[in-house]
């Protein structure tokens, strides 16, 4: 999977999850700032995002993802899917 | 209605769950199950697959795994793959006696909160004793959240509210803040806060504080108060219960001849408190707050709780018990919001 699929993918994810309208999602949105997202939401969408990718997220690179362009950065760095 | 059931979870587990949920099988002809497991344990203690799906699941969650870790890292769990299954629709709803951390957790970001949902609470059904007009009450938090603030207290007495009369039959329950007085200015600053958050919410009949001591009185209906304290009341009350029987016995035992003669006499009537007692035959308890049921009965649990589960289950999905917590959030989104704002300033 291409990088700009993963971001598609992930921007997906995004607007169905926290109903936000899908252009308005760029890589430098910050999952923390951005969103009307609380811990367990974010955690959610870590669960899914591994779901999705079958990739394995640990809690300290979860902590450190704080816009979409670092997840994709991270899925694309950590899956097959280069 | 379908429900996913985890067949590994339990001190003894899978036979008594397999044997349970047979019981429950027969017993409620409308239900259908789903039985995540290790099919080569599971599939030879079942006698009669009719209505009961296996599900095969390679790992199981153990009791002493960490909840948040387990449910991330053991993807082929049977309790992930229940909790899968309900959240895309296979199944209707979750059942398991296994690690009830991993439970919550599963519940909590699997399954996934009801939207305006702030925290999930664990509730449980307890016995009322002696009173003819009430047998037993609902008390949540019980340990979904060590932390809770004013405003998830809040959200459980609605929580609270809606089980108690979907599925308990209670018309207008009673809502109880649990406290260390019953005056309205007992209690540290949060329970003053949330008597006063609760005492001035329309839809609520809110009755004021209640004392611990008063509970299987039947002091309300429903209880509510944080997961700390609530899993501390529902450990003691649990255990007290037990060292009084114990203390009975022994007393007997020590005693006389007489005494002795008087207790045999008696045993039928200490079946029954120790019946009245047993509260894992009110069912299971259930993390209300997220989109479909989840309940979780005691690790100890052997077919015949198990089966009164899946009753309790039924009732649930029946009374549409999720339905109409979902649409009283939707219905009242604006206001939540606005409440919630309020209350963090």
């Amino acid at each position: 999977m291409s990088k700009d699929e993963v971001f598609n993918k992930i921007a997906d994810i995004i607007a169905d999850r926290f109903e936000i309208d899908r252009d308005k999602i760029t890589p430098q949105l910050n999952f923390k700032t951005d969103l009307d997202a609380d811990s367990i939401d974010f955690v959610e969408f870590i669960l899914e995002l591994e779901d999705t990718f079958g990739a394995e997220i640990s809690d300290e690179a979860a902590e450190n993802l704080n816009t979409v362009g670092e997840a994709v950065d991270y899925i694309v760095a950590n899956t097959d899917s280069k | 209605m379908k429900i996913a059931v985890d067949a590994m979870g339990g001190d003894y587990a899978p036979k008594e769950v397999v044997a349970g949920i047979e019981i429950a099988r027969d017993r409620y002809p409308e239900v259908e199950f789903d039985l995540f497991g290790q099919n080569d344990k599971v599939k030879p203690l079942l006698n009669n697959a009719e209505r009961i799906d296996l599900v095969q699941a390679d790992e199981v969650i153990a009791m002493e795994d960490e909840p948040v870790r387990a449910i991330r890292r053991k993807k082929q769990s049977s309790i992930v793959l229940a909790a899968q299954a309900v959240r895309d629709g296979a199944d209707d709803a979750f059942f398991s006696a296994g690690n009830t951390g991993a439970i919550l957790a599963a519940g909590l970001l699997i399954i996934g909160r009801i939207k305006g949902i702030d925290r999930p609470g664990l509730t449980t059904t307890l016995p009322v004793i002696n009173n003819p007009k009430q047998d037993q009450f609902l008390m949540l938090d019980v340990g979904a959240n060590a932390d809770s603030k004013p405003f998830n207290l809040y959200q459980y007495a609605i929580l609270g509210k809606y089980y108690a009369q979907t599925v308990m039959g209670f018309d207008n329950p009673r809502i109880g803040l649990l406290n260390n007085g019953t005056e309205a200015d007992k209690g540290d600053m949060a329970h003053r806060a949330v008597h006063d958050i609760l005492g001035s919410a329309k839809d609520l009949n809110f009755i004021g504080n209640v004392e611990s001591r008063e509970l299987l009185n039947g002091a309300a209906d429903v209880v509510v108060t944080d997961g700390f304290t609530g899993n501390a009341v529902l450990k003691n009350t649990e255990g007290t219960a037990l060292s009084v029987l114990k203390l009975i016995k022994n007393s007997i035992l020590e005693g006389s001849l007489t005494g002795k003669l008087g207790a045999a006499m008696l045993k039928p009537t200490f079946k029954n408190i120790q019946n009245k007692m047993d509260y894992s035959k009110y069912g299971g308890a259930v993390l209300l707050g997220v989109k479909a049921p989840v309940i979780k009965t005691h690790g100890s649990a052997k077919a015949e709780t198990i089966a009164n589960t899946i009753g309790q289950i039924k009732s649930m999905l029946e009374n549409h018990s999720v339905d109409n917590v979902v649409s009283y959030f939707n219905d009242h989104s604006d206001e939540m919001a606005a409440m919630k704002a309020d209350m963090q300033k």
